[in-house]
């Protein structure tokens, strides 16, 4: 299993390399939304410490959306997807073949827009970086773990852009929320029980998602 | 039959969309070495009927069977299905030569680059290995199709209108692959609506209509004098 499970995520990680068909969209998505949040927030800087997390955590997932969403729409053309079933291959390593490929997706975003938040703000997000890279690995991994999910659902319909944030949207609203709270109390160097709490919240978010996306996988992707 | 002569069973199948029932309470055995040829409308379900062979569609009731075994849930039974279908199921942005390897690994095929190779060279395709499905006609990513279905010589396989988008010579080529495909003793369930290949290719001619599968022609007398409007008069039940 781990040998296809490679061979997989290499597999998209080509694909995505020859025909740039999400990651320059979601990359310029994701600086364009940065731009605009930094230029419209014309705040006292302590002020903008307060707002950043949450600010930097919509940017990520509007614009991780779109790399979610193609995930399984890229398979779905030239009837790839029932090929990629027809393999003696299990669900659960489809699922985490793709959710893999999403975290790196997801984490090449977040290198981008982690270092712009602060050079555009001057919120100093990567003073103490430990806490923001653990922050932004589990969001990475939590938000992932839905949007997999929901992609391989949204996908057997035909409205799988359209319906996608739909089904996100509700779903990460305590991811969103955990993660802009950590940054924030990152950004301020209060790492005591309340910054915990809000890590331990996404550590939890991931786990669950990440296992309900092993079991379920299987009936999300039946027609 | 005893169950390891049938390849492919299936016991009391439907399969509803909503409220249209495409399937309506199939039986059929296919036994191994068989070629099988579904013919019937355009809307009938015969699509549906090879996907759900495959297990690619869950039935609404029944079940399917390989060679005696419960087929859904086996995700690791799926190497004795090969399937060509409609949509080339190619990645766009691999190479030819990059899709078969890549359809190797994933059915844990030894030495995926040699198959691979052996597969482009059997389909006719070798000098193209280096060039991706888009830039390919339908024919040749029909034949990229077949290969990649060939690549874990599996005992039964699966085509849904294969002829479709081959010029006659190509056409001609593929008939007598599938000839030799029978010879060694694979199973084979088609698609077709070509009277001639019909005849050259089918041990059983079924007709799929309204939902209900009919006897149409078995043997190779009856498949000889086959017509495609003969559509059948009994209902094909297991054995």
């Amino acid at each position: 299993m781990v040998k296809k499970l490679y061979w997989m995520i290499a597999k998209d990680l080509l694909s995505e390399c020859r025909s740039l068909r999400v990651w320059p969209a979601m990359l310029l998505l994701g600086v364009v939304v940065a731009m605009m949040f930094a230029m419209q927030a014309d705040l006292p800087p302590e002020r903008l410490r307060q707002i950043v997390g949450g600010l930097l955590w919509l940017t990520i997932f509007f614009a991780g959306t779109l790399a979610l969403d193609r995930s399984f729409a890229a398979e779905r053309e030239d009837g790839c997807w029932k090929g990629l079933l027809c393999y003696p291959i299990s669900p659960t390593c489809v699922y985490l073949a793709k959710l893999a490929v999403n975290v790196v997706a997801l984490a090449a975003l977040e290198c981008v827009l982690i270092p712009l938040f602060a050079l555009l703000t001057d919120v100093p997000l990567l003073a103490h970086p430990g806490p923001i890279i653990a922050v932004a690995v589990l969001g990475d991994l939590g938000l992932a773990a839905v949007g997999t999910l929901l992609s391989a659902v949204a996908n057997t319909g035909r409205q799988s852009s359209y319906l996608l944030p739909l089904l996100v949207l509700p779903a990460v609203v305590p991811l969103v929320l955990g993660a802009a709270e950590a940054t924030r109390l990152a950004v301020e160097y209060d790492f005591g029980p309340a910054w915990w709490r809000w890590v331990q919240l996404l550590a939890g978010f991931a786990v669950v998602f990440i296992t309900a996306g092993i079991v379920l996988f299987e009936f999300a992707v039946e027609e | 039959m005893t169950a390891s002569h049938v390849a492919i069973e299936v016991r009391r199948l439907s399969k509803r969309f909503g409220r249209r029932l495409v399937l309506d309470q199939i039986d059929l055995q296919v036994a191994a070495g068989e070629s099988v040829v579904l013919t019937g409308p355009n809307g009938a379900g015969k699509t549906t009927l090879l996907c759900a062979m495959a297990v690619l569609v869950r039935p609404t009731s029944g079940e399917v069977l390989w060679f005696g075994e419960k087929a859904a849930g086996r995700h690791a039974d799926r190497r004795l299905i090969g399937m060509v279908a409609h949509e080339n199921r190619l990645y766009p942005h691999l190479t030819l030569r990059e899709n078969l390897i890549f359809a190797a690994r994933m059915c844990d095929v030894d030495r995926p680059q040699d198959r691979a190779e052996l597969l482009l060279e059997t389909v006719g395709m070798l000098a193209h290995g280096d060039r991706t499905p888009p830039v390919l006609s339908k024919g040749m990513r029909q034949r990229l199709s077949l290969a990649r279905a060939l690549i874990h010589d599996p005992p039964i396989l699966l085509l849904d209108e294969p002829f479709e988008g081959l010029d006659l010579d190509a056409a001609n080529w593929l008939t007598t692959l599938l000839q030799e495909l029978r010879q060694r003793g694979r199973t084979l369930c088609f698609v077709l609506h070509d009277e001639a290949r019909t005849r050259l290719l089918a041990d059983r001619v079924l007709h799929l209509h309204q939902g209900r599968l009919m006897q149409v022609a078995v043997g190779p007398a009856a498949v000889a004098h086959w017509s495609p409007a003969d559509q059948g008069s009994t209902v094909v039940h297991a054995a």
